[in-house]
């Protein structure tokens, strides 16, 4: 439905540099990177509000680039949302019908619906400026969604607000997406958020597309280191590619196996993610496939759903490990106490060096 | 305080010489008559002249990054930084040109007539209404405008309903302040219109000329009448503005 081919574009000092990428039909695509990475000058290179240097945008086909912005039919819904305040949220609901000279019995239909959805009629009448934060995000996507656009490019619009309030949003747009077959571009800088709500996600660093893929292989399967550590990795150790599957790396105890990877030979990252790491006790049968470390919890926070351990192996490595809070209680594990951490080959991988 | 104090103290400076009859007679006289409903009509066509030329010149400076535009910013508010007295200079030697001379034998006759009054103030507040209007541009967020076109609003269609409402404040602002200085405005009216009794007389000119005549009484409660229209303009403005803002 939206292709980006090669878009280039430069902001001060900054540059968004040939970044390719598409969005499906029905899909909601993440781009997802750290502050300060390109993501929403990508979102105004695509709307046209920024010069494109180089590269193009196509919508079902049809070539965009240097479209006006209001015949693009894109949806927009910035960080801050954009509501207009001088108005009611009526009139910003009808402010696109009005804009497009749309007749009543066109537009009618699917503003009910979303008004039906979102739950906001009682709203109608009230001003902007009285809205909680979650009523205006309720009445920018519902005002958005409204002018039917064919795709919607939504820049960070949760980030304001607290999590119980943002996770019921998340749901709202699932619902959305679902019922609507609603084509998403979505700019974020939440790991949780993307996973929430793409199908595929786009890792943006630098102004440069790090990675690009399904939602689970890039979480699983970061390509970069850089989109490693942002995806939030900690546990890369250098090692040496020694044969087709196998690795030598002496901060995890010498030569391992692994099972895949984007390392083609020589100076390699070996990689795990902390929730891959099994927490086993002394006297557990080995397991195949699988290296043991010994050594001692420096420390174990119980986060509420999930526990986060730093474990120092003997090798003098630092690992960090994440586990269900669950699974903390039954092993009753406190900052230094030993014990013993498991690597399934199958969830370590290499990254190039 | 210590200016409250030195404004109180001038205007009060007035009073000591104010004769009661003087007064009276110089409010209700003809030419005092003339006088105000000229002022007030130069004023108000030169603050409209210069709105409406401001505006888009404002706008463009507010949003669009180009070559040159600092240099730009400062051309436009070259009437703000150069005196009044020479700008009257400047506009006299421009209609003893050719290209000035043809313009007033194909259009007005500026020179010592009411369009060279309405020229006069009119450049004088331009410079005033450019930084002014930008200024209120530079309020109303960019991002609502690109919101406004992504709903289908064409760029004149989002101005009209996003920007001016949002900017309405200062638009008001501009305005009253752009008066207020094009009704006290004397040098480059002076210069382009002279001093011709019921002809140029505005307000500042008919102060100079009864102060030229050593008619202080009468220079006073020509005086008090400027001070009262000009502070009712900013009361009003004020009060306009305050409303607007708690709409």
């Amino acid at each position: 439905m939206l292709e980006l081919d090669g878009l280039s574009a430069q902001v001060g000092g900054f540059r968004l540099d040939c970044v390719s990428l598409s969005v499906d039909e029905g899909e909601c695509h993440a781009v997802l990177g750290p502050s300060g990475s390109g993501k929403s000058t990508l979102l105004h290179a695509v709307l046209g509000t920024l010069p494109v240097a180089a590269g193009r945008v196509r919508l079902a086909g049809e070539e965009i680039t240097h479209l006006p912005l209001e015949r693009r039919r894109l949806g927009y819904v910035p960080q801050q949302l954009g509501l207009f305040p001088h108005l009611s949220v009526r009139d910003n609901l009808l402010y696109s019908a009005r804009a497009r000279r749309v007749p009543e019995a066109e537009y009618r239909p699917l503003l009910d619906r979303l008004l039906e959805i979102t739950g906001i009629v009682p709203l109608l009448s009230r001003r902007i400026v009285t809205l909680s934060g979650g009523e205006r995000q309720r009445v920018a996507l519902v005002r958005a969604l409204a002018a039917n656009p064919r795709v919607v490019l939504l820049d960070e619009p949760f980030t304001a607000l607290h999590e119980s309030l943002r996770r019921e949003l998340w749901w709202l747009m699932r619902d959305l997406k679902r019922e609507r077959g609603l084509t998403v571009l979505l700019v974020t800088h939440d790991l949780t958020e993307a996973h929430f709500l793409a199908d595929h996600i786009t890792v943006l660093i630098d102004g440069r597309v790090e990675q690009s893929g399904d939602r689970a292989t890039v979480y699983r399967r970061p390509a970069s280191v850089a989109a490693a550590r942002f995806l939030g990795l900690k546990n890369l150790f250098p090692a040496r590619l020694v044969g087709p599957g196998e690795v030598v790396c002496p901060a995890l105890g010498g030569r391992l196996a692994v099972v895949d990877g984007t390392a083609v030979g020589g100076e390699v990252w070996l990689a795990i993610r902390p929730e891959q790491l099994a927490l086993r006790l002394p006297d557990d049968p080995p397991r195949q496939d699988e290296r043991r470390l010994a050594g001692r919890f420096e420390a174990a926070l119980d986060l509420g759903e999930a526990a986060l351990l730093h474990f120092r192996a003997d090798t003098g490595v630092l690992l960090e490990v994440r586990c269900g809070s669950r699974v903390l209680r039954r092993y009753g594990i406190e900052a230094g106490d030993a014990g013993v951490v498991g690597l399934p080959a199958a969830d370590l991988f290499t990254l190039p060096r | 305080m210590t200016v409250l104090a030195l404004y109180a103290s001038l205007i009060a400076s007035l009073f000591w010489i104010l004769d009661p009859a003087i007064l009276r007679e110089t409010l209700f006289s003809e030419r005092t008559a003339f006088s105000v409903r000229l002022s007030i009509l130069a004023a108000s066509l030169a603050t409209v002249l210069a709105l409406l030329l401001a505006l888009p010149a404002a706008y463009a400076l507010s949003r669009h990054r180009f070559v040159g535009k600092e240099a730009a910013e400062t051309v436009l508010e070259f009437p703000l930084i150069v005196s009044p007295a020479a700008l009257g200079a400047i506009i006299l030697i421009f209609f003893n040109n050719p290209l000035g001379a043809w313009i007033q034998e194909h259009s007005f006759y500026f020179v010592f007539g009411f369009a060279g009054i309405v020229l006069a103030q009119f450049l004088t507040v331009l410079g005033l209404a450019v930084r002014m209007l930008k200024a209120a541009f530079d309020e109303v967020s960019v991002e609502l405008e690109t919101v406004a076109r992504t709903l289908g609003a064409s760029p004149r269609y989002g101005f009209i309903t996003v920007t001016l409402p949002l900017a309405r404040n200062g638009l008001i602002a501009a305005f009253i302040l752009s008066w207020a200085k094009a009704l006290g405005e004397f040098g480059a009216t002076f210069m382009v219109a002279g001093s011709m009794a019921m002809r140029t007389e505005t307000l500042p000119i008919a102060i100079y000329m009864r102060l030229s005549s050593a008619d202080l009484e009468g220079t006073v409660a020509l005086i008090l009448v400027l001070v009262t229209i000009g502070l009712a303009a900013l009361f009003v403005a004020r009060r306009l503005l305050g409303r607007v803002a708690h709409a």
